[in-house]
């Protein structure tokens, strides 16, 4: 499912070349749920921006699902990434002017389905992540683990094969944070979602099938 | 749910912010539109001044006076100048002791032609008879009568530092005319030159501020007026005839420093507005970067945030325009325009918001809409989209 060969990635801070990856080489079957751990600055998140999408490697080959996504141009990129990837953020990242039903239906704009399909799916998504009690709620209205949820069923909405989680459960306490990994593995198990999960926290790696650490931008 | 209706939503983020920014708008507008109506309104009588009436003035300046037996000589060569009818007026810069404040133009005309130049002035046959057979009658506009409290029939004494000869002029109101035309100034008081005339010292006798002719071919207007100027050449005091739209034109020269001033400043207002609207929505795209950033992560491109970014500027825009004409309009309609037609018709006979102004006025708040969201709406279509999510953690 996920292929990336040789990446290699550096970012300049003026003059100064700061390497992230270094030469990684890494091989994500399809299905599989995949959580990335290491020290702050190992180049996980980077890593992850990577295969999602997100960013450039400054060397090397990233092919997803048969994809050599590293060479689509950036408008084949955002179209790639509407169509194959689902992404969960620490923070949530809900629009607060949104209803919970509006912000998943959100990525469905992007596509040619009829407004009511559109709001027949969203909340379909948001009846997965079983919040259907909160369609019309605004973010604010919701509690840290109510918002994730919302964000996971924005991120799957789209049914995309991929998703990617930074920190997902970083601002949760533990007993929300246990939803949200019941819910990602249910994904995972359920409708065949490949998973990279980045976090910090090894409880939440434990749920996922196979844990990677990252050292100084390459594999342990 | 779509595109404009979040760039909508998103106007509610901060209600406050919002409205203040929405009254910065309006506030420019109502000023705009005022400035507006004032150039419109000071460039009226040009505008739509009659194409058949040649205007003749002394060919220095049209403060300076002409000898009253040019009119008759204009009227004895009537045929081969391609006149139909002439007429003529002289101002006599009067005031009514006892409404002392009140500026009002008096002009002493011919009352047996001056209707018939002047056929945009509507005053009743019974009235218009009145006044032809009373030497000492004047005709009033309505604007002014209304004012002034004077009706048919009034006796009023006026006083004029031109012709100190005379203390007291006693005139009686004979008529009310009032206008089929926005150019004709209601607040005007005519009256017979021959009663003026015959009681001015010797020295000020038999002159005439300017002679009004109408053409027998408004399209050679501009010719009649060579052809009258060429006939008083060669005498004491040469002529200059214009058709009264340059006429008005020529008058309102003297003004020109003004008028352009007063653009000048329309279009700076404009520039305020933008300023204020620009700094809103480069704040709300600040403090939404993370937003943006999501939203490319999630597929959306760049030219759809410049929609977003556009749309909620033209919005806001739109908002403050409607508020500002919805404020302009009563205040022009209500107040202003009546205060300025009663007090300043010489200048302004015609006070009003027009459509044209209106639409103008909206309009330019539409375009500072987009103006002001062009640098925040590019600095998004270039956000890269790990940067834009690296500023939530």
């Amino acid at each position: 499912m996920i292929k990336l060969s040789g990446i290699d990635k550096t970012y300049y801070r003026g003059d100064e070349a700061v390497k992230v990856l270094d030469q990684l080489t890494l091989d994500i079957p399809a299905g599989s749920f995949e959580a990335l751990m290491g020290p702050s600055g190992s180049g996980k998140s980077t890593l992850l921006n990577l295969i999602a999408g997100l960013d450039r490697p400054s060397g090397g080959s990233i092919e997803i699902a048969g994809q050599r996504i590293d060479q689509l141009s950036e408008s084949q990129l955002a179209q790639w990434r509407a169509d194959n990837v689902g992404f969960i953020f620490q923070s949530y990242n809900l629009l607060p002017v949104l209803t919970a039903v509006e912000n998943v239906e959100l990525p469905l704009l992007l596509t040619t389905v009829p407004a009511r399909e559109r709001r027949r799916r969203a909340e379909t998504a948001l009846r997965i992540v079983g919040l259907s009690e909160r369609m019309h709620h605004y973010p604010r209205q919701l509690s840290g683990g109510q918002e994730q949820r919302v964000a996971i069923a924005r991120a799957i909405v789209n049914d995309p094969k991929l998703l990617v989680c930074d920190e997902p459960t970083g601002d949760l306490d533990r007993h929300s944070a246990d939803e949200v990994l019941r819910l990602l593995e249910t994904l995972n198990k359920e409708m065949h979602k490949t998973i990279v999960m980045v976090t910090h926290d090894p409880v939440a790696a434990e749920r996922a099938g196979i844990v990677r650490r990252l050292e100084k931008g390459a594999l342990a | 749910m779509n595109l404009f209706s979040i760039a909508f939503k998103n106007l509610a983020r901060n209600r406050f912010r919002v409205v203040l920014t929405i009254l910065g708008v309006a506030v420019p507008v109502v000023t705009f539109v005022l400035l507006r109506t004032v150039i419109w309104a000071w460039e009226l009588g040009a505008e739509v001044a009659a194409k058949d009436r040649v205007v003749t003035r002394h060919k220095v300046t049209f403060i300076m006076t002409l000898p009253s037996r040019y009119v008759n000589e204009l009227q004895q060569h009537a045929k081969e100048l391609g006149v139909k009818q002439s007429t003529y007026a002289v101002w006599f810069g009067a005031k009514d002791p006892a409404h002392d404040k009140e500026f009002f133009a008096t002009l002493g005309v011919d009352p047996k032609t001056y209707l018939d130049v002047y056929t945009e002035m509507s005053v009743t046959p019974q009235e218009k008879q009145a006044w032809l057979q009373n030497r000492k009658g004047a005709l009033v506009g309505d604007v002014l009568a209304r004012k002034l409290g004077w009706k048919v029939g009034d006796k009023v004494t006026l006083q004029t530092p031109f012709y100190p000869d005379t203390p007291n002029w006693e005139f009686a109101i004979e008529g009310i005319y009032q206008a089929t035309a926005k150019s004709v100034d209601r607040s005007s008081f005519f009256f017979h030159y021959d009663y003026m005339n015959e009681s001015v010292h010797a020295l000020q006798r038999d002159q005439v501020g300017w002679i009004v002719s109408r053409v027998v071919d408004p399209s050679r207007a501009a010719e009649v007026g060579v052809r009258i100027d060429k006939m008083f050449e060669q005498q004491e005091t040469q002529t200059l005839s214009q058709d009264e739209g340059a006429f008005q034109a020529s008058f309102l020269a003297s003004f020109s420093a003004l008028l352009k001033t007063l653009n000048v400043i329309s279009i700076v207002i404009l520039v305020i507005m933008s300023l204020i609207l620009g700094n809103t929505i480069a704040m709300g795209v600040r403090e939404r970067t993370n937003e943006y950033g999501v939203l490319r992560a999630v597929g959306f491109l760049p030219k759809h945030l410049v929609i977003f970014v556009l749309g909620e500027s033209v919005l806001l825009a739109g908002f403050g325009g409607a508020l500002g004409l919805l404020l302009a309009y009563p205040f022009v309609e209500q107040g202003l325009g009546r205060f300025i037609e009663e007090n300043m018709g010489n200048y302004f006979p015609y006070f009003r918001v027009t459509p044209e102004t209106a639409i103008a006025a909206f309009g330019a708040s539409l375009v500072v809409g987009v103006l002001a969201a062009a640098i925040p709406a590019y600095r998004v279509s270039k956000l890269r989209v790990v940067e834009a999510l690296r500023r939530v953690a």
